[in-house]
């Protein structure tokens, strides 16, 4: 009988090893960064924070987005959704004069509903994920561009107040609280972000619905014959992958307080990179909510090496990405024909 | 073992298109029974098991369960009236853990969450029920078939069935996990499930059952006691006497000096295929057998550089070959039908005569296109050899029945007049005249000197048409008997057994 286990065996189990390799890379990296550019202040703490701060929105996104892979599908209407969500923001506050939360619920509705509509037609329809969601795309895109075709600025107290809020981290020295130096804070973005990681992990590894989602990747026709509900999960799915891109919108909308028809072009492209770096398995089954918060800090300290040389171009970054992409999912290729093979 | 029937089925009646798969069937299930179903393929053991479960539906006919009428619109709604089903391919998600596969959609939970720790505590109870201990938290694709397959049985009983059951449970288990799994049937028995068993093993079916029904072309042929029937009544009752006549086949005729066509040495690739050495004379026909999986059609693959082999040689016609792609392959004039008709061989949306014509086209390059006379002229030429039943060539191949989709693409390669032909379960799935009338026309090629490599299932079929028989068991090759001397027991024997 195993009914309990060492904690050895259980970090061991083989299922962990992608996300082992992204913390592994991402620590590589890190340390790589350190070495180089220590005296820079590559190694403060607001280095670090700063990591989350500038990459929150995408972050947000890849918790929903990871779900979908997981189920085997793909969902590439999310930046235009996320932009959509700012649309919705920047035209109603400034130029309707609406208030920020009607907005908000407006683009949630719009939103989780488009999400759950593409996951009726994936499910139903039988239609691709990859052509719903490029129609969802769009079509979001589209009525942002009906909307304005011009960036407008979001002025509202209450918009001001949030995206202002932050708390100082601190340390205690000579018997008082001071501000750590140099200065770093968490604003609501960085929150939101490790709140939806948290939720997303308790879905996930918690709950029927996220254990339904990894069945349906493994086998989605094993997982209907063991009486799974998986049209309910799939288009669930969906609906909670369009939450997470109208709440990346409004963090992105706080992050850059204005409403643009043409923001986050190839914004989904660089969710699903998040998610796949993270150890993500595109072909479904896999994935975890560690790997993805690992996989987003791994993509966005990639620029942060950049900015910290000074001297490279920043399209160098996309290369750097690029190359980790592709060492990523060769190392899939290579665990998944292990696996397969008995 | 208790009188009462918990399963009763009477007069089923299931029509596919162009075959009555089931006709009036009845059929009863004891509780605390082990009830054997027996028959040939297509003989309609599946689709009987499918109409419980409720993946087929019935035309005609009354399913009662403890007296009452059930209809189950498919798996799981059988599986809430207390019928599990663990099909022959493991149905379950490789990449959860053992544990969660017993339970995923019925977790218990623990404060709103999933309690992770109860699952892992049952399912070690229950595999080590089965005689298993191993560590249920690892994913299923980390295990083999047999422990995948007890975990599929694990969930099957633990969601409290009444009646269990086993499509060919065994065909991938060695000899000590048959026993363990038979332990397991006669414990489930003892409790008061009724089990329904299919295999192809006879031993097996005397070994654990307590009645057999047996099934020939969809019409029952008779329930009995296990002790009212030997194994060489069994085996005439599903055969079926008329069948000889039928099958008035007589074997390609080969002389001793006729040249070798084929000739592959140690090919294999050490996962799909272990080590394979054959030859085939002109005008041969050697037969494949063993089970499901045994590595027939993965060698036929690797002959036809569909995978590729990566040591051994290949000579065909006497010259050596380097078969890579199927290109290769076509060149060296060997044609491949493979298994799955419908995935890779017929091109539904195509007429028949587009698809009798590819070989041939590709043969002679795409830069001299056949002119549609010659294309229609070829083709009502095949139709009238082969007794393709359809109004004319331009009928779509996806519209025709199985066993006229075979015909079609066998005049394909026939066409394409090739020296090797290499047909992978050319017979599945149709009925038995077709069945016979593909077998014919196999022999036919042999006669005008093509060889032919004939991989099946069906073990008669294979013994009545061979000139030697390859054996295969576990991706490799374990015998290589004579077709004429050898008899379907010996043949059974050797894939059990794996010696010659």
């Amino acid at each position: 009988m195993k009914g309990k286990q060492s904690f050895l065996t259980r970090i061991t189990n083989p299922k962990y090893i992608m996300v082992y390799a992204t913390i592994g890379i991402f620590l590589v990296i890190y340390a790589l960064g350190a070495f180089l550019y220590a005296d820079k202040g590559f190694l403060t703490v607001r280095t670090f924070v700063n990591l989350f701060i500038d990459n929150a929105y995408f972050g947000i996104s890849a918790v929903g987005m990871t779900m979908v892979l997981i189920t085997g599908g793909i969902d590439l209407s999310v930046g235009a959704v996320a932009s959509l969500t700012g649309m919705f923001i920047a035209y109603g506050t400034t130029v309707l004069h609406l208030h920020p939360l009607t907005c908000i619920a407006a683009a949630l509705v719009m939103g989780v509903g488009l999400g759950l509509l593409m996951g009726w037609v994936i499910h139903y329809l039988n239609v691709p994920p990859f052509i719903t969601t490029l129609t969802g795309m769009f079509l979001a895109r589209g009525v942002c561009s009906l909307i304005s075709r011009e960036s407008i600025d979001i002025r509202h107290p209450m918009i001001d107040a949030l995206a202002g809020w932050k708390i100082y981290l601190m340390k205690f020295a000579d018997g008082k609280w001071t501000r750590i130096r140099p200065i770093a804070f968490v604003n609501f973005n960085v929150i939101l972000f490790l709140v939806m990681i948290l939720i997303g992990a308790f879905i996930l590894q918690r709950t029927r619905f996220g254990r339904n989602i990894y069945a349906v990747g493994g086998n989605e026709q094993s997982a209907s014959l063991m009486g799974l509900p998986v049209g309910r999960t799939k288009i669930l799915v969906y609906g909670f992958n369009g939450l997470c891109s109208v709440l990346a919108g409004i963090s992105y909308a706080l992050y850059v307080k204005s409403g643009w028809n043409l923001s986050l072009q190839g914004g989904e492209l660089e969710v699903i990179t998040c998610a796949v770096i993270g150890g993500t398995l595109l072909t479904g089954g896999v994935g975890y909510m560690a790997g993805t918060l690992f996989g987003v800090l791994l993509k966005s300290i990639i620029p942060a090496l950049i900015t910290f040389n000074g001297n490279l171009l920043s399209w160098w970054g996309k290369i750097a990405t690029g190359l980790l992409l592709l060492l990523f999912i060769c190392i899939q290729r290579v665990i998944t024909a292990s696996a397969g093979r008995r | 073992m208790s009188e009462k029937n918990i399963l009763e089925m009477k007069g089923i009646t299931i029509q596919f298109p162009g075959v009555k798969a089931l006709d009036g069937v009845d059929f009863s299930l004891r509780a605390g029974e082990v009830h054997s179903l027996l028959g040939e393929n297509g003989a309609g053991k599946s689709t009987l098991i499918k109409c419980i479960n409720g993946v087929n539906r019935k035309d005609s006919g009354v399913i009662l369960l403890d007296g009452r009428e059930i209809n189950p619109s498919g798996p799981y709604e059988a599986m809430q009236l207390g019928i599990s089903t663990v099909f022959q391919e493991v149905n379950l998600c490789p990449n959860l853990s053992v544990a969660e596969n017993i339970f995923v959609g019925r977790q218990p939970m623990k404060h709103g969450q999933i309690d992770w720790r109860e699952i892992n505590r049952r399912a070690g109870e229950l595999m080590s029920r089965f005689h298993l201990d191993i560590d249920v938290t690892r994913p299923l694709s980390y295990y083999s078939t047999a422990i995948q397959q007890m975990t599929a049985i694990a969930r099957a009983v633990d969601v409290q069935a009444k009646i269990l059951i086993l499509d060919e449970p065994t065909s991938s288990l060695d000899e000590n996990e048959v026993q363990l799994l038979f332990s397991v049937m006669r414990e489930l028995k003892e409790s008061g499930m009724g089990i329904i068993f299919i295999t192809h093993f006879l031993d097996q079916i005397y070994a654990v059952s307590d009645r057999m029904t047996i099934l020939r072309n969809g019409h029952l042929v008779g329930t009995y006691g296990i002790n009212e029937l030997g194994k060489f009544e069994l085996v005439t009752k599903m055969v079926g006497k008329d069948m000889d006549v039928i099958f008035s086949l007589k074997r390609a005729d080969v002389s001793p000096d006729a040249p070798i066509m084929l000739k592959a040495e140690h090919i294999g690739d050490s996962s799909r295929i272990e080590d394979i050495s054959l030859t085939l004379k002109k005008g041969e026909l050697v037969g494949f057998a063993g089970l499901l999986g045994s590595g027939r059609t993965e060698t036929a693959e690797m002959l036809f550089g569909a995978t590729r082999a990566v040591h051994g040689e290949i000579s065909v016609d006497g010259e050596n070959v380097s078969i890579k792609t199927p290109f290769d392959a076509i060149k060296a004039e060997i044609a491949f039908c493979p298994e799955d008709r419908k995935r890779d061989g017929i091109i539904g949306d195509l007429s028949i005569r587009e698809n009798i014509m590819l070989a041939v086209q590709s043969r002679k390059g795409f830069m001299r296109p056949m002119t549609h006379q010659e294309q229609t002229d070829l083709a009502n030429k095949y139709i009238a050899i082969l007794g393709i039943a359809t109004p004319d060539c331009e009928k779509k191949a996806g519209e025709l029945s199985g066993g006229n989709q075979q015909k079609v693409i066998l005049a394909r390669w026939m066409a394409a007049s090739p020296k090797i032909l290499i047909l992978d379960e050319p017979t599945r799935g149709i009925d038995i005249g077709a069945k016979a009338e593909i077998q014919r026309l196999m022999l036919e090629m042999c006669g005008e000197g093509v060889s032919v490599i004939f991989i099946s299932s069906e073990l008669d079929e294979i013994i009545r048409c061979s000139n030697r028989i390859v054996i295969m068991r576990d991706r490799a090759k374990v015998a290589e008997v004579d077709g004429e001397s050898c008899t379907q027991q010996d043949i059974l024997r050797i894939i059990a057994e794996g010696a010659a």
